[in-house]
């Protein structure tokens, strides 16, 4: 069985309607397996409609994104979706229902069985530390447990590639601290992490490579110690600013 | 299937948590057609059996009261009760004893018209020759009645009693008349004459516009079971609207074009789940209808012969519900206004549907603007299952309209869903 090899995007552009300038503007690059790609950028640059392009949430205006299987053809469709782990901005749960009801319902329409999705249920909940609260419903969790609910909803199906848009908004460091360092074992696990985010301290924690946008452009595109190194800067906050003539 | 299922589930357990929300689709619908068919009953009563109470306070003694009393009697439109209070506190008692009306009678009442119609013979038999000339009858006194009558009755109501009281009157004042022509005479009045007057009138047939002979008249359960019931069924706009902006705003939409899933697996569960509460709205409301009104002295329900015509209108009704809560949450921007926007419609579509007033009784332009609310449609099928036993050509519009609004609300809704991108 082929599995997942790379992300290949190529001439992306993105116009809304009613804009006059493009909210990306000839975006390409490529995101090997394995990776932890990190895109970021000022507010407006463009991050969420990338990633939001990327996983199929939003149709580009031209250009491509191939996922590339290692014999070189492309995932398509139903067989795409489930390679692919999104854990969008918003929290994005069924809040009325509780922790197992909303997995129970996520697992099915991610085509798993009932055995499945007790296993991995029951895993997922004790890793992060939600085992008390699984027949609780969501609307009474904090907001760093509806970003852990958020997380395991996602790589509930095992994904090879997990979206996270701004996975760690409004939490507090101990949810923050427990989200990455799961994301770094999932990674090690060989699952493609491409992670959008405000937090800079966050991204260097996580991310091998960057990928910088400022106003629909890349104007970075590397590992952190070689941008680093070529901008002669002494933080990822200097190299942010220095790129983003902040 | 699995995904269905799945989905449908999730619809069910949303739909259980939310308590108010329940009470909003089963609890107050009952409340309401419960406390609305007891308000509106007695007025149906009125226009359907025309029964009407009528006190009667009687201060003569002679034969033409006893007469008038009998023939009221007799008619079947009235329920005739006595009392012996004077005209001063027959006000008092009409209204006390909760009747529509009262009528006086005062003493002189049997002599003056008995004085009137013997003026009347006097002067016919003169002008026949048969006597001498006599006095033209310009000094004598027609008798007078009161009728009291309860202020909400309307003015054609009341007159309409004015005119059959009159009506009897003419009738008694015949027979003295012509009792008086043959005293003239010095004969008997023949009986078979009197009899042959009395029976003997034109006869007007009412025939009501009915299909297939059906014999059935609406009365206050007839009318407002399927109307507060469709109301319910609309009403889950509060719930289902909400549920479909929540989903949309939530970025639950978003997630779910991440998934190997299609949107219509979500669409269907929540068209499949309301369409079943709307359905069990029905048959709650129903029942009461069929069972417990009785009870409480109301009408009983009487079902349709045609089943299979009521079962198609009532999934009609129950899809177009469904619809119509899937648009209203679909173009509004937070729950607070899909609750405020839908309600306001339902209460409008309401309104001018015919589900609080008849459309009947409404103006010209009230029932060609009302021809447009989906609950007059809806109201419609039940009235020509339940009150015209409608064949199935009389349930054909209704059904175009039906199918009509449910594709255009249906398509609307996608319409602007793939707008947003989010499906």
């Amino acid at each position: 069985m082929s599995t997942f090899e790379s992300i290949a995007i190529t001439d992306l552009k993105k116009r809304y309607k009613k804009s006059q300038i493009d909210s990306l503007k000839s975006i390409s690059f490529n995101i090997p397996k394995g990776s932890r790609t990190g895109i970021l950028g000022p507010n407006g640059a463009g991050k969420s409609t990338l990633i939001s392009i990327i996983c199929g949430i939003l149709e580009p205006s031209s250009g491509s994104v191939k996922f590339t299987k290692d014999d070189g053809s492309t995932f398509e469709g139903n067989d795409l979706k489930k390679q692919i782990g999104f854990v969008p901005q918003e929290y994005a749960l069924y809040e009325d229902l509780t922790l197992m009801q909303n997995i129970e319902y996520f697992g099915a329409l991610y085509e798993l069985s009932k055995d499945q999705i007790q296993e991995r249920a029951k895993l997922l909940i004790t890793e992060f530390d939600l085992l008390d609260v699984g027949n609780k419903k969501v609307k009474g969790f904090s907001g760093g447990m509806k970003r852990r609910v958020n997380l395991i909803l996602s790589i509930l199906h095992q994904p090879s590639i997990l979206f996270l848009d701004e996975p760690t908004a409004g939490v507090d460091v101990q949810n923050k601290h427990a989200i990455i360092n799961y994301l770094k074992k999932l990674n090690e696990l060989g699952i493609t992490l491409i992670y959008s985010s405000h937090h800079l301290d966050e991204a260097e924690q996580l991310c091998d490579n960057i990928i910088l946008l400022n106003k629909g452009e890349i104007v970075a595109n590397d590992t952190i110690d070689q941008l680093m190194n070529q901008t002669e800067s002494k933080s990822l906050t200097e190299l942010f600013l220095s790129l983003t003539n902040g | 299937m699995v995904k269905l299922r799945a989905a449908i589930l999730k619809e069910i357990r949303q739909l259980k948590s939310d308590f108010l929300g329940l009470i909003m689709l089963f609890v107050l619908p009952v409340i309401l057609v419960l406390i609305i068919t007891l308000v509106q009953d007695s007025a149906y009563r009125i226009v359907n059996e025309n029964n009407i109470s009528v006190l009667i306070g009687n201060d003569d003694e002679g034969g033409s009261s006893q007469k008038l009393i009998e023939l009221l009697d007799d008619s079947k439109m009235f329920i005739v009760h006595h009392t012996d209070v004077s005209e001063a506190e027959l006000k008092d008692e009409l209204l006390a004893q909760d009747m529509q009306m009262a009528l006086y009678i005062s003493p002189d009442f049997s002599e003056k018209l008995e004085a009137k119609a013997k003026s009347t013979s006097d002067l016919m038999m003169s002008e026949l020759g048969v006597t001498e000339t006599v006095d033209n009858g310009s000094t004598i006194q027609s008798p007078e009645l009161d009728l009291y009558y309860d202020p909400v009755l309307q003015d054609n109501f009341t007159l309409s009693i004015v005119g059959i009281l009159n009506s009897y009157l003419s009738m008694v004042e015949s027979e003295l008349m012509i009792s008086s022509v043959f005293a003239e005479m010095e004969m008997e009045t023949p009986p078979e004459l009197m009899e042959n007057m009395k029976n003997n009138q034109v006869a007007i047939n009412r025939i009501p516009a009915q299909i297939n002979g059906g014999k059935i008249n609406p009365n206050s359960t007839q009318h407002n079971v399927p109307a507060w019931t469709i109301f319910a069924m609309f009403f889950m706009v509060i719930s289902l609207g909400g549920n479909i902006v929540n989903e949309r705003t939530s970025g639950s939409f978003q997630r779910l074009k991440t998934l190997p899933t299609s949107f219509g697996v979500v669409l269907t569960s929540k068209v499949v789940v309301f369409v079943v509460v709307a359905l069990l709205q029905l048959t709650l409301i129903f029942s009461l209808g069929k069972f417990l009104f009785p009870v409480m002295g109301l009408p009983t329900l009487v079902l349709p012969s045609n089943i299979i015509g009521f079962i198609l209108i009532s999934i009609l009704c129950s899809l177009s519900a469904v619809s119509f809560a899937l648009l209203i949450g679909t173009y509004t921007k937070s729950q607070v206004q899909a609750n405020g926007i839908g309600a306001v419609l339902v209460i409008i579509f309401a309104a001018i549907g015919g589900v609080w007033v008849p459309l009947f009784i409404m103006p010209d332009y009230m029932q060609t603007i009302g021809s447009f609310s989906p609950l007059y449609w809806c109201l419609e099928g039940f009235y020509i299952l339940f009150l015209e036993k409608g064949d199935w050509m009389a349930l054909l519009p209704v059904i175009t309209f039906l199918v009509i609004f449910i594709f255009t609300c249906q398509f609307l809704t996608i319409l602007k869903l793939r707008i947003e991108k989010l499906i």
